[in-house]
């Protein structure tokens, strides 16, 4: 590390009063007046005053190890982690993929329900997540109605198991197309359009489906939702009196863990071999340079309808499987705030990676709950968490290796 | 026809708040190309400071005395009030990420927009606040026609901040730099434009102009609510892209387009209250499906998407 | 290292600091599930502050024998299906005694089947849809009142003491407002009331100059205003009144807040709404409002909460355990006077309704008529 010089230290020390000089100015009106409209300092002060303590710790600590102080600990932490990245890359792949598949398979043994739960949620927004994936991270198509394809999947499912009393398993399939025909039919005006004005008409599509299924009383049972889902069901041989199957529905969430588990490694499978087939680098080349692939023979609208209807048959997937889980549905489940929280797993993650999706995922989903502990503070730690990593991690958690720069990045 | 009249100026009422909270959107996306999510906090911020400023005024007797100064002086400091609000969530939130890829600083603003609402909702409470709307009550009639004074405030001030904006950014050498920066930085950098300053200034009107509507708000419905930007900010973008992003007049046309459709449809079209929302996205899909960069956006070129 | 890595770690560090950590001990512990952020927060808040101040309420009383003190878990369920089942998966792993909530009955059906599968006993204190107890749950009970009677206590105030020829029905669009909406458009249309029309409004809108223009030129004798919180119905109100609307107004008690009458001020004056009668004279109701008087003014569920945390643990108190069975065995036998209601269970876990029509008069919520007998208070 280069020896800073005094004034950028004076420097950065006048911007950091500044900045907290500027808080306190935004911070006072919100604390320091009442309803009844008397002045008060001390709460602003309080508040002001921890976040001060906090800032000065962090500037401290910051400004040691620009000047070089804290070298003693840097050189010891940065050989640590080369002794580790060292171990890591000595273990071949399947070693890592085979403690992973252990870890996931027995993670209900030695977990409450708690977790399970948790961690089933987390399963069911990888899939979403890699569905979006295929629309954000390979296309470039930037979609904010994404959620719509998930109340696809999950209202399906719910009106087949309520209506035709259908199996969960054969619901998927039918899902799955459901959903994308859904996409087909909103990808198809919307691919003439670019950029953000394509984000508005999926951020419009979303809505609409939404008040759809709030409103239309006689299909949906509108905001009431749909009661009575079953859950999947599977035949297990019983010996009781002969050889017979015992048809079994998995109501505890071990078992919906392990159907989510199977629904996300589908997913994880499904997602990669199309990123590495000839349609996932025709996808790249669009989200790349659009006007290139297509001179270079892309079709690029039939691969832009192939990448919505296939994110759509994935979020569908995953609409399925929520509605199993739950056994209702309501209108709630599917508002826009949904679709963001799925875009911000993608982006956070790193578009086009699929373990950056995963850690995303788990990111945005045990985030809250982790801080539950916070009780109010809750979502404001997490939106402030959320920009945090952003701001650590530009291009995600783990960015994808093929992802080029596009010109107004560079500039 | 009376009927047919009120509702007119209903939605044009409606129509003029999504304009001015348009306004920072299309300003703010037509300069940096990002989608700000955080927008609609500061329209919420801007509510909620103007209504604890004048909570103070009438604890000092002033808007017994002086209600018009009042709320002037009210609406001014809120708008400076939401003005620094932005600047720093620029210099903290968005600054750093100008040249990383778009997404994530749409991600950074998105966490900005769950902070801020948390925010206001610890400092604040839960529970709605009431603006004092009796300082500004009474109707004008004409013939059949009712129109609160608050709605004549709202329509007027909103005219008045907008031909201010469009004196600004075309007949001030601010503005020249504005739409400078908003062609090509580096070019402007290299006319001596400081961007970095012209970037914070832009962030700081747009949520100058979000802050007035949020007292506007206030007063003409009565209270003001920790999430309340949320829905108009969504609006408000939709707005803004109806008119063609990153123009100024466009977002104003959008603003009151979504506005009039919104209150057309609830008015005239069976069943239409639910679907109103539906109705304005309709529109919104269709004009940009045969003019797909909105009403008078100017052609998006590829380097920009 | 980033440039700007120290605003980063200061905020995360802010953060940190910000928050406190909840205390932990040995006690009985109980669950209170119900939208602490979020557009209902405000209900969520009412919610479980009124089963603090039960909890409060007890302690004074001398606790519950063999624990040492009861610890409440307030989990935010933001009217979400998924969270509330993450939240009710969450106190079913803490092992609590029993829970009360939710508020939305979209977010309570799903919460109590997870409840359910582990026999813990749920009492909902706001949910007020039919379907809540109509499922054959074990453990469910509801302390408010349902939609269905509410509505009857609307439609027998139309007739018999506003007498109106024509109703204009206004609802936001959610299980509860709309149920009751529906339902009262029926059974008005059925007591030969004509119904002008029916229409929805959405939730969190602001704007309600479209609606009420319509209303103004139809002219109607009331307006049924169906809303899922009382600043909405504020500020319809307010608007309503600004157009020189002059329908009675009759509301539902989501919108029975006193928050009504702080933003609309003298619009809300003679505005009608169905509440659960509260007899301000009860022993429990003076021993609700001091237990209460800590945490500010009592909303509309706060007694409800109050009443529902009490039954739980006066309840426990009595089963000198927490097994539900026999928790469920003291719940079913209790019949008191609570601070909201006379409380005694029906076998589907009901515990009846008792609405009366009450009008906003000086600022402040007056008793005004009583279907039952068909009197002004």
């Amino acid at each position: 590390m280069t020896p800073v010089s005094r004034t950028d230290s004076a420097r950065s020390w006048l911007m950091f009063g500044l900045g907290l000089c500027w808080l306190f100015v935004l911070l006072w009106p919100l604390l320091g007046i009442g309803a009844d409209g008397v002045l008060s300092f001390a709460e602003t002060f309080a508040v002001w005053g921890r976040i001060a303590a906090a800032a000065l710790v962090c500037m401290v600590v910051w400004r040691l190890r620009r000047s070089g102080s804290l070298g003693f600990l840097d050189a010891p932490a940065g050989s640590l982690r080369d002794g580790m990245a060292r171990v890591a890359a000595g273990v071949p792949r399947p070693v890592w993929l085979i403690a992973l598949a252990a870890l996931a398979l027995s993670f209900p043994l030695y977990t409450e329900r708690y977790a399970q739960d948790v961690a089933v949620l987390v399963l069911v927004y990888v899939c979403l997540g890699l569905g979006l994936n295929v629309v954000v991270g390979l296309c470039g198509l930037l979609d904010l109605g994404y959620i719509a394809f998930y109340g696809v999947g999950a209202y399906t499912y719910a009106l087949l198991s309520i209506h035709y009393d259908l199996s969960f398993w054969l619901s998927l399939p039918i899902a799955a197309c459901l959903a994308a025909v859904a996409g087909c039919i909103i990808g198809y005006p919307t691919l003439r359009m670019r950029g953000d004005y394509l984000a508005i008409v999926t951020l419009g599509f979303g809505e609409i489906v939404r008040i759809l299924l709030n409103n239309w009383m006689s299909l949906t049972n509108g905001p009431n939702g749909l009661l009575g889902i079953k859950s999947p069901g599977i035949y297990l041989p019983s010996l009781a009196d002969g050889f017979s199957f015992e048809h079994l529905y998995m109501r505890k969430l071990e078992y919906l863990y392990y159907v989510i588990l199977v629904l996300a490694v589908f997913t994880v499978i499904a997602v990669r071999r199309l990123n590495f087939s000839r349609i996932g680098r025709a996808w790249e080349a669009i989200r790349e340079d659009e006007t290139a692939a297509e001179v270079m023979g892309v079709n690029t609208f039939l691969l832009k309808l192939l990448a919505y209807a296939s994110g759509a048959a994935f979020g569908g997937l995953a609409g399925v499987f929520f509605a199993a889980r739950m056994r209702f549905v309501s209108p709630e489940s599917f508002s826009f705030m949904e679709s963001v929280m799925v875009l911000a797993m993608v982006v956070l993650g790193g578009m086009g990676s699929i373990p950056g999706i995963i850690l995303g995922a788990l990111a945005l989903i045990a985030l809250p709950e982790a801080f539950r502990g916070f009780e109010l503070y809750r979502m404001l730690a997490f939106g402030g968490a959320m920009t945090v990593m952003m701001l650590i991690r530009p291009a995600g958690l783990i960015p994808a290796k093929r992802m080029g720069k596009r010109g107004e990045e560079a500039e | 026809m009376e009927i047919f009249l009120q509702q007119c100026i209903n939605g044009l009422t409606l129509g003029g708040l999504y304009a001015l909270i348009a306004l920072g959107y299309t300003m703010v996306y037509g300069i940096i190309q990002l989608i700000n999510f955080a927008h609609g906090e500061f329209f919420a911020a801007g509510g909620y400071v103007g209504v604890i400023l004048l909570a103070w005024m009438a604890a000092q007797g002033m808007t017994q005395s002086h209600p018009w100064l009042c709320m002037g002086l009210a609406l001014l400091l809120t708008m400076i009030y939401c003005a620094m609000l932005a600047m720093a969530v620029e210099r903290v939130a968005y600054k750093p990420l100008r040249h990383s890829s778009r997404l994530s600083v749409l991600l950074s603003a998105l966490g900005m927009s769950i902070f801020l609402q948390n925010g206001l909702m610890l400092t604040q409470g839960v529970y709605d606040k009431a603006y004092p709307t009796e300082m500004v009550s009474g109707l004008v009639t004409f013939g059949g026609l009712q129109i609160s004074i608050m709605q004549i405030l709202i329509l007027s001030t909103t005219a008045v901040l907008l031909v201010g904006l469009n004196a600004l950014v075309f007949r001030t050498n601010v503005g020249k730099a504005m739409r400078a920066t908003a062609q090509d930085k580096v070019m402007s950098a290299l006319v001596g434009i400081n961007s970095g300053r012209i970037i914070a200034l832009t962030f700081a009107i747009g949520a100058g102009l979000a802050a007035a509507a949020g007292i506007m708000v206030g007063f003409n419905y009565g209270s003001v609510r920790y999430d309340m930007g949320f829905v108009p900010g969504i609006k408000a973008f939709a707005a803004a892209v109806l008119g063609g992003i990153g123009n100024i007049t466009g977002a104003m046309v959008g603003g009151l387009i979504i506005g009039m459709v919104e209150v057309m449809a609830a008015a005239y079209i069976q069943g239409g209250t639910e679907y109103k929302d539906v109705f304005a996205f309709i529109i919104l899909i269709a004009v940009l499906y045969f003019m797909p960069t909105g009403i008078m956006g100017e052609n998006v070129d590829d380097t920009r998407v | 290292m980033n440039r700007n890595m120290w605003r980063v770690l200061m905020l995360a560090l802010a953060l940190c600091l910000a928050a406190t950590g909840p205390a932990l001990g040995a006690k009985l512990k109980i669950g209170s599930l119900s939208p602490l952020t979020g557009p209902y927060a405000a209900d969520g808040n009412d919610i479980a502050n009124g089963v603090r101040a039960a909890i409060a309420a007890i302690e004074k009383e001398g606790g519950i024998p063999g624990f040492d003190g009861i610890e409440l878990m307030a989990e935010d369920s933001a009217c979400d299906p998924k969270q509330a089942v993450a939240a009710a998966n969450k106190l079913v792993s803490a092992k609590v005694a029993g829970v009360v909530g939710a508020y939305c009955s979209s977010a309570t059906i799903p919460a109590s089947e997870v409840l359910a599968e582990e026999d813990i006993p749920m009492l909902t204190p706001a949910s007020t849809n039919e379907k809540v107890t109509e499922r054959g749950l074990k453990y469910m009970f509801r302390v408010c009142g349902r939609d269905d009677d509410q509505s009857v206590a609307a439609v027998t105030f139309l007739t018999g003491h506003l007498k109106a020829k024509t109703l204009y029905v206004v609802d936001d669009k959610t299980t509860y407002s709309q149920g009751l909406a529906d339902n009262v458009e029926k059974l008005a249309a059925a007591k030969g009331i004509k119904v002008i029309a029916h229409d929805h409004v959405n939730q969190g809108d602001k704007d309600f100059s479209a609606v009420l223009t319509k209303i103004k030129s139809a002219n109607p004798d009331a307006l049924y205003m169906s809303l899922q919180n009382s600043a909405s119905g504020a500020l319809m109100l307010i608007q309503a009144r600004r157009m020189g609307i002059t329908a009675a107004v009759i509301g539902q008690d989501a919108v029975y807040h006193p928050q009504l009458m702080e933003i609309a001020k003298e619009a809300a004056e003679g505005a009608y709404l169905t509440f659960g009668f509260i007899d301000e004279n009860t022993e429990a109701y003076k021993k609700f409002a001091s237990a209460y008087a800590a945490f500010g003014k009592p909303g509309a569920y706060s007694g409800y909460a109050y009443d529902s945390a009490y039954v739980l643990l006066s309840a426990i108190k009595a089963a000198k355990s927490t097994d539900p069975a026999k928790v469920k065995a003291e719940i079913m036998k209790m019949d008191i006077q609570g601070a909201s209601k006379k409380i005694k269970f029906m076998a589907n876990g009901d515990s009846g309704s008792n609405y009366i029509i009450r009008m906003v008069k000086g600022g402040q919520f007056v008793n005004f008529w009583d279907p039952a007998t068909g009197k002004t208070y």
